[in-house]
């Protein structure tokens, strides 16, 4: 048994009183959790005469990652969306006290499914392509119909703002890539101070934003069925037009998998709330310049010694070149560029 | 033929990625030395013009602030100048990176200057070098994607 299934099993038999003879084998890391460190593992135990086993996660914060991560956030996430029609993992155990696992971390459940690779395969989801890009855009729209008050999310980033989204989410970026930044940017800064001249209407309405809602960030069963949404760290209260414009992020975009115009049908549909074309227009240069915050991060980290994670290196200095490129395309676009 | 920097990375990343890391017990160990194999890659592309890549980009800001401080006037416009006819203040990659730094600055301010200005012969070259300062740096980097 590793140090960390030893510590592992203490936690769950210190969390589970009711159980007997806890026992945690089968612990692997896995691959791709850049902003927490990710296991699977199970567990088994003996409750009431009963022998009990389950597959079992472990998020645990990283040391540093590709963003600043809300401690709680995720697990909170996790149980407020419950039952609200969005598949996701339940979530069993919230630790933020640093004794067991060095870091604050949540046990949940072992989602069934895997993730499609958007970066490697030419057809990451086993030709269900087109009915999982459908559900991709059908749950987004989902989320967004939620009433973030009503499943008690107030308490994310901008939770209590009525208005004013798109400048509170780009101050906040602007302010991660002036915090990370040792050699500026200009074609970001151009972008942002685009932004800032030319802002979007206010949504319809308040959402819950994912934050993260891409191609690699959920997990489909062979059947072709989305089986849970993943990564929430990043979610917060905005305009659900975000989450469009991320996924649709040349970097890993669902319209590989289904055009734009039949996604935000299904949007549409499922949330109830018109696609204002013109505001997702301006949060596609949003997502651009967000993503290079990220990658910003991502370097930091590694050159500060704080990640020694090879995905955030790689995320780090290859990443942002694309994104900028994406910018430079997307001003053209505008008619930014004379 | 000497074992050059840019040489040393090469083997070293080949190393790690085609005999070291098929050889892994778990996938995430395997993947996290095959992405360290790509980026020791990506150091040898960045290594001989290092300094030739940072040294002809300030060249190029210079000249464009140079321009803007015709353009424009005031104390940004003093400030530019002095920056057109400033030099590097040394080969080493650190100070070149610094001073990169600095003039990317300066080249922020005169842009956003010259967008409230209404410059747009001035704003379109400015697209244009960074266009061409992306370009550069970007082809460094082109041949190893990342999960690979």
């Amino acid at each position: 048994m590793s140090e960390l299934e030893s510590r592992l099993t203490a936690y769950l038999a210190h969390r589970m009183p009711e159980a007997a003879s806890v026992a945690v084998d089968e612990l692997a890391r896995i691959y791709g959790g850049s902003s927490q460190e990710t296991y699977r593992f199970r567990a088994c135990w003996t409750q009431g005469g009963e022998a009990m086993e389950r597959r079992l996660i472990l998020r645990r914060d990283a040391p540093a990652g590709l963003v600043v991560a809300e401690r709680d956030l995720e697990y909170k996430v996790y149980r407020a969306l419950a039952g609200q029609g969005i598949p996701a993992p339940e979530a069993h155990y919230l630790e933020l006290d640093p004794q067991w696992l060095d870091r604050p971390f949540f046990i949940m459940d072992l989602a069934p499914g895997r993730p499609g690779d958007p970066f490697i395969s030419p057809d990451p989801y086993d030709g269900h392509d087109e009915s999982i890009a459908r559900q991709f855009w059908a749950i987004m729209g989902r989320l967004a119909a939620i009433d973030h008050r009503a499943v008690g999310l107030s308490g994310l980033r901008n939770g209590e703002a009525a208005a004013g989204f798109w400048r509170l989410e780009l101050d906040r970026w602007e302010g991660i890539i002036d915090a990370g930044e040792t050699v500026v940017e200009p074609i970001v800064r151009a972008a942002i101070r685009w932004l800032r001249r030319n802002p979007p209407p206010e949504p319809a309405k308040p959402a819950i934003v994912h934050g993260d809602y891409r191609s690699g960030n959920f997990l489909f069963t062979p059947d072709g069925q989305i089986s849970a949404i993943l990564d929430w760290e990043m979610c917060h209260i905005g305009d659900p037009l975000e989450d469009a414009a991320w996924g649709i992020d040349p970097f890993w975009p669902i319209t590989r998998h289904l055009p734009l115009e039949a996604g935000l049908a299904e949007w549409e549909q499922a949330s109830g709330i018109p696609a204002d074309r013109g505001a997702l227009d301006w949060w596609r240069l949003f997502a651009a310049v967000k993503a290079c915050a990220i990658w910003t991060t991502a370097e930091a980290a590694v050159a500060s010694g704080e990640s020694h994670e090879m995905i955030v290196a790689l995320s780090g200095i290859r990443a942002g070149h694309f994104h900028r490129k994406v910018i430079l395309a997307l001003m053209k676009e505008r008619g930014a560029v004379p | 033929m000497r074992l050059t920097i840019e040489a040393s990375l090469r083997r070293i990343g080949e190393l790690l990625r085609e005999d070291i890391a098929p050889d892994l017990q778990t996938p995430f160990l395997g993947q996290s030395v095959r992405m360290a194999g790509g980026m020791l890659n990506i150091c040898a592309n960045w290594v001989d013009d290092a300094a030739a890549v940072r040294a002809d980009e300030n060249a190029a800001i210079r000249a464009m602030l140079g321009h803007a401080a015709v353009a424009l006037d005031g104390e940004l416009a003093e400030r530019l100048r002095s920056a057109a006819v400033s030099s590097d203040p040394g080969i080493r990659i650190s100070q070149l990176d610094a001073e990169n730094h600095r003039l990317r600055c300066l080249l922020v301010e005169a842009h956003a200057a010259v967008e409230d200005a209404g410059l747009s012969l001035l704003d379109a070259a400015i697209w244009k070098l960074l266009e061409e300062i992306e370009l550069t740096r970007a082809q460094r980097e082109q041949d190893n994607p990342i999960g690979k």
